[in-house]
């Protein structure tokens, strides 16, 4: 695409910023960081019990991070990137489990697949590749859509994927059945890197001019297309790397699991990770962050209540299956009261100064 | 061989019918609040428990309570939750139906176990009749009928009263609706309630069929409405139902004559038409020109 | 004009009339609308112009209570205040919107059925179809029609007829004259004429300066959301104050 300079690219990288300004951006990124290793260090002071679920959240996070880099991008719904968690954890299941295993528990494989085989790390980083590729591909299609109709197109995509990899046993185990033998490589502390290393990425993917030219549009679509931004190819591009990320999280998702099965990876994960994204504030990577750490640790709470709780001579628990109650009523009341979210789609910024707001969403057509 | 296709002929017309309803019961509030209901599905629901639990207390008493508890959780959706929401877009709207969705199916949970119940609701109808040596499935001649007696009564409605006129009016062109007066919440509530009805009757299309309902008996029909909705113009009444019915039809087509091997994939096969149909006619089959389905 | 001299046209009560005290409109803080007074006596054809984004439309829709907005709004010396516009169509207000917004894929009649929903009686109804289709013969004519099939210039007539419908004392028109023939525009203002001599208060947002400024018993300018200028019909010859009209 050629590179036209417009009304709206004008706007986006030109508005007066003191120093403070510039650095508010930073401040953000390094709160993000600090909250989520004060989050990953409670394990120590929560016990053993905490330390799985923690893990799991902080692959959620990285879910909901690639959720936030397209849809608080460009202002498009996708209900289709756990299709890209799937295939990354596919792929890491694939190249980690041991060679002599999977000829035994895969036996249908495309005859290839059953020696490639590669570390961990380099597995996830694969997995991230396949995720950004699967992306790619079908973004030309995908990224031609808006509203409700890319929300169905997204879902299709998932739909198609996921249904691919519960029947497709040259790929993968026969019908229905999941992938076992992942090894047992991946701890916390690890996944809080990747987790950092995540939002660090989303942070420096904000700053780029797809990104960029993308707010803008989603800002104004009429300035956008009069100035020449061509939203299409700029959304493939937001999209593939959603798509990495996504991959990578698969990934992770397959190493924390351990055990792969294409059910896991459907509409459920779907719901959860875009209730989190929605909780947190759907338009700032801080949303994203908070949103799954608030709703991951709530969760926590509510497992140890279910458990009961000793305060005092009382035991406090709620019933089994009140958990997901609470979570939903949760969410439910969040659309309701606070529909942007815990963070009003805003980023933090340096506590002395003024917020300085991300714009909202397009405006709301009345009715 | 032209047995089996007249056979298949007819369940595809069943399920396409069935869907079609499905699909028509969310294009009904679409059209006037912009509200892509995925809790339609826990309506659903709630409908089939009713009919599971009150079923030995005979059709006359079971068929009517299925329906009014159909329309009483309708109304109370619109009460409670998306009253609240009038200026959120669509696509806060369908996250917030997402969510009520997913809070239900817990609530079902706790109320009624993970585990299906199961009743022989109208078991008579679950029976295979052969006619001029071709079988057919009684339940799926009294699905079209069914279908067929709901469309004509609704189109009645919308072009014969008063209040459907109203409806109707709605449905194109809120704003203006308002505008001249027509009292939006009425209206609102009452398309709430008329696809709730629409609900019922697929409640007591599927649970016919399977005899068991769960927590989540209603969420994969209303996922494929709302897919055919979408792909047929979810901004026109008669694209829901249209689009609706063609992904029952071709879904159920696909699953009798694609080779055994194939038919695992048949939703895949669906999902790429769907997308297809989305890129070349994104406001939908029936919607000429660009619709006005905005996010 | 036979329908003039029928006093029984519109309204039973005469003399109800439209009163706008400092008018305020904002979208998501963006003020449109700055404080408008103005008012609209029975009998009386008022004219709102200047140009795009003034504010005109949204003071019309300010007044039906479609958008959020401050001040006073009277009808009859009664507030209106936070009624929403279905309820503001049954005090007595009818908009016939920019643009017509016509039910397209109803038929004539039935538009104009929808237009009765709002009335203040059950009892006036046949009587107010009947000075419809008088005052438009056209659409007795075109009854089944669906009206998206009609003209530009016949679906303002269905709006209008719409609008007076639930039997309105006061009527609002924005941009009435949009996209039309010249005799379509005179055809929609002669209709305007006899509404007006009927006793209804009209206030009519348009982009045709000097037609409606000839037309009109009084036209304000806007600008900016202010009431900038109020014009004579004679004032309609002057271009001066036509050219001080459009670019302040």
């Amino acid at each position: 695409m050629s590179e036209p300079v417009g009304v709206v690219n004008a706007s986006v990288t030109s508005s007066p910023r003191g120093l403070w300004c510039r650095l508010g951006p930073l401040w953000s990124l390094v709160s993000l960081l600090a909250i989520v290793y004060v989050v990953t260090l409670m394990n120590s002071f929560l016990g053993d019990s905490v330390q799985v679920q923690l893990q799991y959240a902080l692959v959620n996070l990285i879910i909901v991070v690639a959720l936030q880099i397209f849809i608080g991008t460009s202002g498009v719904l996708s209900f289709g990137h756990v299709a890209f968690v799937a295939v990354g954890a596919w792929t890491v299941g694939l190249l980690t489990i041991d060679p002599e295993l999977k000829r035994n528990l895969l036996p249908d494989l495309f005859p290839f697949l059953f020696d490639l085989n590669a570390p961990w790390l380099v597995a996830v980083v694969i997995g991230g590749v396949v995720g950004g590729l699967l992306a790619l591909v079908v973004s030309p299609v995908l990224m031609r859509l808006n509203g409700l109709q890319a929300g169905i197109a997204t879902f299709a995509l998932l739909g198609v994927v996921n249904q691919v990899l519960t029947y497709w046993s040259s790929v993968g185990p026969r019908s229905g059945q999941s992938m076992v033998g992942i090894p047992d490589v991946l701890n916390l502390q690890t996944t809080m890197l990747f987790a950092m290393a995540a939002i660090v990425a989303a942070w420096l993917f904000q700053r780029t001019r797809p990104s960029r030219l993308l707010r803008a549009a989603r800002e104004d679509g009429i300035a956008a297309a009069s100035s020449g931004i061509n939203v299409v190819s700029q959304r493939i591009i937001v999209f593939a790397v959603s798509g990495i990320v996504a991959g990578v999280a698969g990934g992770l998702f397959a190493l924390t699991n351990r055990v792969v099965q294409s059910s896991q990876l459907n509409i459920e994960l779907t719901f959860v990770t875009l209730a989190m994204l929605v909780l947190g504030g759907m338009l700032s990577l801080s949303g994203a962050v908070i949103g799954t750490l608030v709703f991951s640790l709530v969760d926590v709470l509510l497992v140890r209540l279910q458990n009961g709780v000793e305060i005092g001579a009382y035991v406090v628990s709620v019933p089994q299956g009140a958990r997901a109650i609470i979570l939903g009523l949760i969410l439910v009341g969040m659309l309701l009261f606070r529909p942007s979210g815990i963070t009003g789609g805003r980023e933090f910024v340096w506590p002395l100064r003024r917020e300085r707001p991300l714009p909202g969403m397009p405006p709301t057509n009345e009715s | 061989m032209t047995g089996q296709l007249i056979q298949s002929l007819v369940d595809a017309l069943s399920a396409g019918a069935t869907l079609g309803l499905a699909a028509l019961s969310i294009g009904l509030v679409f059209g006037v609040i912009r509200l892509a209901n995925f809790a339609q599905a826990e309506i659903i629901t709630a409908s089939a428990y009713c009919l599971i639990f009150t079923w030995e207390l005979g059709w006359f008493i079971a068929v009517p309570l299925s329906i009014l508890v159909a329309v009483a959780m309708s109304l109370l959706m619109e009460f409670t939750v998306f009253s609240r929401m009038r200026s959120a877009n669509p696509a806060t709207l369908l996250i917030a139906s997402f969510g009520l969705s997913f809070l239900l199916q817990r609530v079902y949970e706790l109320m009624f176990s993970n585990n299906v119940r199961t009743a022989p609701v109208a078991s008579g109808l679950a029976q295979t009749v052969e006619f001029a040596g071709v079988r057919i499935q009684l339940l799926s001649v009294a699905t079209i009928v069914i279908a067929g007696l709901l469309l004509l009564g609704l189109h009645l409605f919308l072009t014969r009263t008063s209040m459907g006129l109203q409806l109707k009016a709605a449905a194109a062109d809120f704003r203006t609706a308002r505008l001249i007066g027509i009292p939006a919440g009425r209206v609102i509530a009452l398309s709430f309630a008329l696809s709730g009805i629409l609900a019922a009757a697929v409640a007591f299309v599927l649970t016919v069929q399977s005899g068991a309902v769960g927590p989540t008996f209603g969420v994969q029909i209303t996922i494929l409405a709302l897919v055919g909705a979408v792909i047929g113009g979810i901004d026109k009444i008669s694209g829901s139902l249209a689009g609706g019915f063609l992904v029952g039809f071709v879904t159920s087509m696909l699953a009798t004559w694609l080779p055994q091997e194939m038919s695992n994939f048949k939703d895949a096969y669906v999902f790429v038409l769907v997308i297809g149909v989305l890129l070349f006619r994104p406001s939908g089959l029936l919607i000429k020109g660009r619709g006005v389905a905005r996010t | 004009m036979s329908i003039a001299d029928d006093a029984r046209f519109g309204s039973r009560q005469p003399g109800r009339g439209l009163r706008v005290e400092g008018l305020q409109v904002a979208y998501g803080g963006v003020p449109a609308v700055r404080g408008i007074d103005l008012e609209v006596k029975a009998g009386e054809a008022v004219g709102l112009i200047g140009p795009n984004g003034a504010g005109k439309s949204s003071t019309l829709l300010g007044i039906m209570g479609a958008i959020a907005r401050s001040g006073r709004v009277l009808v009859d010396g009664q507030d209106l205040a936070g009624l929403p516009p279905e309820k503001v169509v049954r005090r007595g207000v009818a908009l016939v919107p920019e643009g017509r917004h016509v039910f397209a894929e109803l038929s004539v009649a039935d538009n104009l059925r929808l237009g009765a929903v709002a009335r203040r009686d059950r009892t006036g109804y046949s009587e107010a179809m009947e000075h419809v289709l008088t005052l438009f013969p056209m659409l007795r004519d075109f009854g089944h029609r669906q009206a998206g099939l009609l003209s530009g210039g016949q679906q303002q007539q269905l709006a209008i007829g719409r609008a007076l419908m639930s039997d309105p004392d006061i009527l609002l028109l924005d941009e009435p004259s949009l996209g039309l023939s010249p005799t379509a525009v005179d055809t929609v203002f002669e209709a305007l004429d006899v509404i007006r001599a009927a006793g209804k208060a009209v206030l009519v947002v348009e982009q045709r300066a000097e037609f409606t400024i000839a037309f009109c018993d009084r036209t304000f300018v806007l600008h900016d959301g202010e009431i900038t200028l109020t014009l004579k019909p004679q004032d309609a010859e002057k271009v001066d104050v036509l050219t001080k009209a459009y670019f302040g």
